[in-house]
């Protein structure tokens, strides 16, 4: 992960760049959100404790992790994807200003699958803010997955699931709610399970 | 005592098993989790042989919502295998098998367990004695019973929204634990199949 330079304007780009400098604005215009986060991030994240950051050159900030034990201090460009992944999506839900969509490719990737709980409500934290205390407009998410884990996370909520069902170079896309047989299917099996074993599509097939 | 169940509910999983028992319990809290139903029923042997030879927990109480599937009888009998539609009926048969194939460890008592099925879902039993319909026979009775809409719906009523935020749910939940084990009677009388039965197994300890 590179450095990022110093800007009041900065914002989160697609690919996590500006991540450091966005949390360190954060530190400083928001340092309650910050607290939060840094607490957040230490329940996702329990072999860290704190999010540091360190000037490598004049201008440049980079983030480090510090561990809980040893108080080690880990540079972002030694930390697994995972983290940094979950770093982002961290603060995209704590940042008092996130954009008006989010989409997420595979927010899963590189993430322990017990942290997926956490990763959706971080999801819904953008998307329900009034449910988690915050006071600004809604945020569409829309996050792509193949984690049947994750799938299982919104059993309660077909509305919130489309299938994209892709055949050759096509593809089609159902939201879940609309089947009338949804019920009927699942019953007591996981929706990741359902998912999973093709009766509810979204298998790839060149037929 | 080890606790498990579906969702993140430890502190008032154990709320409930102290208020029952009457003393606290010192919790050994393995973090054992299970993505839903079927994951769970398939990680309990492991769970049980883990604690049987690696740890010295005198018991394990289960906690799992029924959702959809057929609510359990007093009348049921496990280790026939039938009511194989019956989630209680399916952990205690499970646990039976396993534990009855475990080899003895020197100085250990064999583990307790207690099983509890909230019918539809743990969200039920938290409206105990505030909502005069939260009670097994009626929430069995009504149309939506075992439909997503009545597990949003009774969410809604505990949390103040279907999508609550971790922090809502274990503060909501912990705070309605401690309410019910003020009115055990009344919470055993209301879910007997439920809360009855999971009361009864601890107590058989």
């Amino acid at each position: 992960m590179q450095s990022t330079p110093l800007d009041p304007e900065l914002t989160l780009q697609s690919n996590g760049r500006n991540l450091a400098g966005v949390l360190d604005q954060l530190r400083d215009r928001e340092p309650e959100r910050f607290e939060k986060l840094n607490a957040e991030m230490g329940r996702w994240l329990p072999e860290f404790d704190r999010i540091l950051f360190d000037t490598p050159v004049s201008g440049q900030r980079t983030l480090l992790l510090r561990t809980h034990e040893g108080h080690h201090k880990i540079q972002a460009s030694e930390l697994s994807q995972g983290t940094l992944i979950s770093l982002a999506i961290l603060t995209l839900a704590y940042i008092p200003d996130p954009p008006a969509i989010v989409c997420l490719e595979e927010p899963d990737r590189g993430i322990h699958p017990r942290l997926l709980r956490d990763v959706r409500d971080a999801m819904y934290r953008l998307s329900y803010p009034e449910n988690f205390g915050e006071e600004r407009a809604p945020v569409q998410v829309i996050a792509t997955t193949h984690s049947p884990y994750l799938l299982d996370l919104f059993k309660d909520h077909p509305e919130e699931v489309v299938i994209a069902n892709k055949l050759g170079q096509d593809v089609s896309f159902e939201r879940l709610s609309d089947r009338a047989d949804i019920d009927e299917i699942l019953g007591d099996t996981q929706l990741g399970d359902a998912w999973y074993s093709g009766v509810l599509g979204g298998v790839p097939s060149h037929q | 005592m080890c606790s498990a169940n579906l969702q993140r509910t430890r502190p008032q999983l154990r709320i409930l098993v102290d208020g029952i028992l009457g003393t606290q319990t010192e919790h050994v809290a393995p973090p054992f989790r299970a993505s839903g139903w079927s994951q769970f029923l398939s990680v309990l042997p492991a769970v049980l042989r883990k604690l049987h030879y690696h740890t010295d927990a005198d018991a394990l109480a289960v906690i799992v919502d029924a959702d959809a599937s057929a609510a359990h009888r007093l009348a049921h009998v496990p280790r026939d295998g039938a009511n194989q539609g019956c989630r209680l009926c399916r952990l205690r048969l499970v646990a039976d098998q396993v534990q009855n194939g475990l080899t003895k460890v020197p100085d250990r008592a064999p583990l307790k367990t207690a099983f509890g099925l909230a019918v539809p879902a743990l969200e039920a039993w938290l409206r105990c004695g505030l909502d005069p319909r939260a009670i097994e026979a009626t929430l069995l009775q009504r149309p939506d019973a075992g439909t997503q809409t009545l597990r949003i719906q009774l969410k809604q009523e505990v949390y103040g929204t279907n999508r609550p935020s971790p922090e809502v749910r274990m503060a909501r939940a912990t705070e309605e634990a401690r309410r019910l084990v003020q009115i055990l009677g009344e919470f055993e009388r209301c879910f007997p199949d439920g809360s009855g039965s999971f009361a009864r197994d601890i107590r058989s300890w």
